[in-house]
Parts: C-alpha cells; structure tokens; sequence
C-alpha cells in the first residue's frame, strides 16, 4: 500500500514536470518580404541542420503555414525547445501586378496572389496557438502602417509576449532607431539572418521572453 | 440566396439548408440593412448566382456543397482577377466569420472555416435556445 502511494506521488511529480517542459511554440509573423522565413531557416539550420522553407525576392514567397518541431535551441549552455511556426507574410492589398515585375507569368502570378490572400488569412487563424510571437519587420522600410500597428496590437490584446526584430541591419538604408520609435514599448532586436549578424541578442532576448509564459 | 428568403438568425436552416430550396447559400442581412433592402430588393441574375458559389466556394475551400456560406461585409475583397484587399483589423476580430467580396453586390462569408476554430460557435447556431 505505502509503496503504491509513493509511486503515484512520483508518478504525479513527473508527469507534471514533462507537461511543462512542453515544446514552446514560436511564431515568426510580419509583413511580407521582411525575412520571417529567412530568420527561422538561419535557426533551424543551426540547431538541426534542416531549414523550413524556401525564400524568394519575389514577394509572398511562404503562401501556407510552415512547421519545425523540436528545435533545441542551446544559448549559453541553456537549452529550450521550441516548435518554430514560420507564417506567411501580412498584407492589405495583394496585386498579382507586382509579381509581374519578377517576371512571373500572368497565370502564375494570379494563382500566386489567391494562394498569398488565402496564406493571409491563415497566418492570423493561427496567432492564437502562439506562445511567443517575433515580428520580423524590414529595417530598411516604414515601420508605421496598418500591417505592423494591427499585429502587434493583436498580440498585446491576447497577451502573447512579442519580440520585434528588425531585419536587413546590413543594408545601408536600415534605420532600427525608427522602429524603435515606432513601438516603444517592445524590445527590439536589430539583426541580419541573410549574415547571421546578432543572433546571440536574438536568443537572449527568446530565452527571457520565455520565462513570461 | 438561390429563393430569396429571409432566414432568422441562428436557425438550423443555416446548418441544415434552405427549407425551401435547399439551398447552402446565404447573404447576412444585419437589422439596419434589412429596412433598406425590403425597400429595395436587389436582384441577381441565375447563372450569376451560380458562378458566384463557384468562386467563392473555390476561394474559401469549400467544395462540399453540403457546407453553409454565409454572406456578409466584406474582410477580403477581389478588386479584380488576382487582386485582393484584405481587411485585417476585421480578421483579426475573432467574433467576426471571414467574408470574401468578389465585385459589387458579390460576397462570401467562409463560416465552416471560422466555425472549425470555435466549434463551441457551432453548437449554439445549431442548437440557438440550448446553453
């Protein structure tokens, strides 16, 4: 009797232990073209060797939701795992008239802008199962506009912990000071995943935003 | 929309189909619209009616016909042959279901998808008096 009832007490301590070491999942969101694909491929690359998905010039390139599961990330010693959730970029207005300039053929840029419009709407289906949102938002652009303001204003309203990463710190018209500027009240992390440049802020900044779930 | 009849808010005709014509396809009226369109009925030609479905239903991914759509104010826009506007505010709004508006007077409302989320919104539209 006394030997059942230790063992249902370490039973019931260790099962609650691996119910909180769940994987975390990390959500890559932004307008399109910023990266966010870019960003979580350098990641995966490093800790698993594999990447998530394709990247092109061409905008709209990650149409559907795209997963990596189990992603160790080891920083400073410290290891977390994560589900990496790469989403297909945010937009108000997609033309198939601007995949033209890429040279992309009439049919193939209309078919590209259903599939961008309907990746849109799935990005945001998921924002709910995040547990850390990253916006990655382009350095070299405006950070005020509609895409930016209502994502991160979504995710504060749901009280999902965000980190926002300014991407393309290596090309000369960055300016992460505007982001900053922009939203104030968010850490931001200016990077390059093209380069690989400053991703150890980037981890440290994860690994503590992870501590607020 | 295929009869033109007006259907109560949370019937199970929406889940069910059109008790008249067993139709799938639904236009959301809200209070204030209604008024307006008793006035003003708008008219939409048959095979309109029917290619409309077509490519909302392709849009939205519901090819069975059995699946209700409901039209409503647009959160997606088709501004032309692969040009869209997308209301994100609105689809971020959990409450509201996704609409899709084609052109003028053409809309869809993608309520299987929204509902897959939140089947607990499914029960009550099924079952409107029960808890």
């Amino acid at each position: 009797m006394a030997i059942k009832i230790i063992k249902n007490f370490f039973k019931r301590v260790f099962s609650s232990i691996f119910r909180n070491k769940k994987d975390i999942k990390l959500g890559f969101y932004g307008p399109p073209n910023a990266g966010k694909t870019s960003l979580a491929n350098r990641i995966c690359k490093d800790f698993t060797g594999e990447e998530i998905g394709s990247v092109s010039k061409v905008p709209h390139e990650t149409r559907s939701v795209q997963f990596k599961e189990k992603v160790e990330i080891d920083y400073k010693g410290k290891k977390m795992v994560f589900k990496m959730i790469d989403t297909p970029g945010i937009a108000t207005k997609i033309d198939y008239e601007e995949f033209l300039k890429y040279k992309l053929k009439k049919k193939v840029a209309k078919e590209r802008a259903k599939e961008a419009t309907q990746g849109v709407i799935e990005s945001i289906k998921w924002l709910d199962d995040m547990d850390i949102v990253v916006i990655v938002l382009d350095a070299t652009e405006n950070p005020y506009n509609q895409v930016n303001i209502t994502i991160i204003g979504n995710l504060v309203a749901r009280k999902i912990p965000v980190l926002i990463v300014a991407n393309k710190i290596d090309l000369r018209k960055a300016d992460i000071k505007k982001i900053e500027a922009a939203f104030p009240e968010y850490e931001v992390v200016g990077i390059s995943a093209k380069y690989g440049k400053n991703l150890e802020e980037f981890y440290e900044s994860i690994f503590k935003l992870s501590k607020k779930i | 929309m295929k009869c033109s009849r007006i259907i109560p808010l949370g019937s199970k005709e929406l889940i069910e189909g059109c008790e008249n014509c067993k139709g799938h396809f639904f236009f959301y009226i809200r209070e204030e619209q209604l008024e307006k369109i008793k006035e003003n009925p708008i008219e939409i030609p048959e095979e309109e009616k029917v290619s409309i479905e077509k490519d909302i239903r392709e849009i939205a991914g519901i090819t069975e016909e059995d699946t209700p759509v409901i039209l409503d104010l647009e959160s997606v826009r088709v501004t032309g042959s692969g040009k869209f506007e997308i209301d994100i505010v609105n689809l971020f709004n959990k409450n509201r279901p996704l609409i899709y508006k084609l052109e003028e007077g053409k809309y869809i409302i993608d309520l299987a998808s929204t509902l897959n989320q939140h089947t607990k919104d499914l029960k009550e539209i099924k079952n409107p008096d029960k808890e």
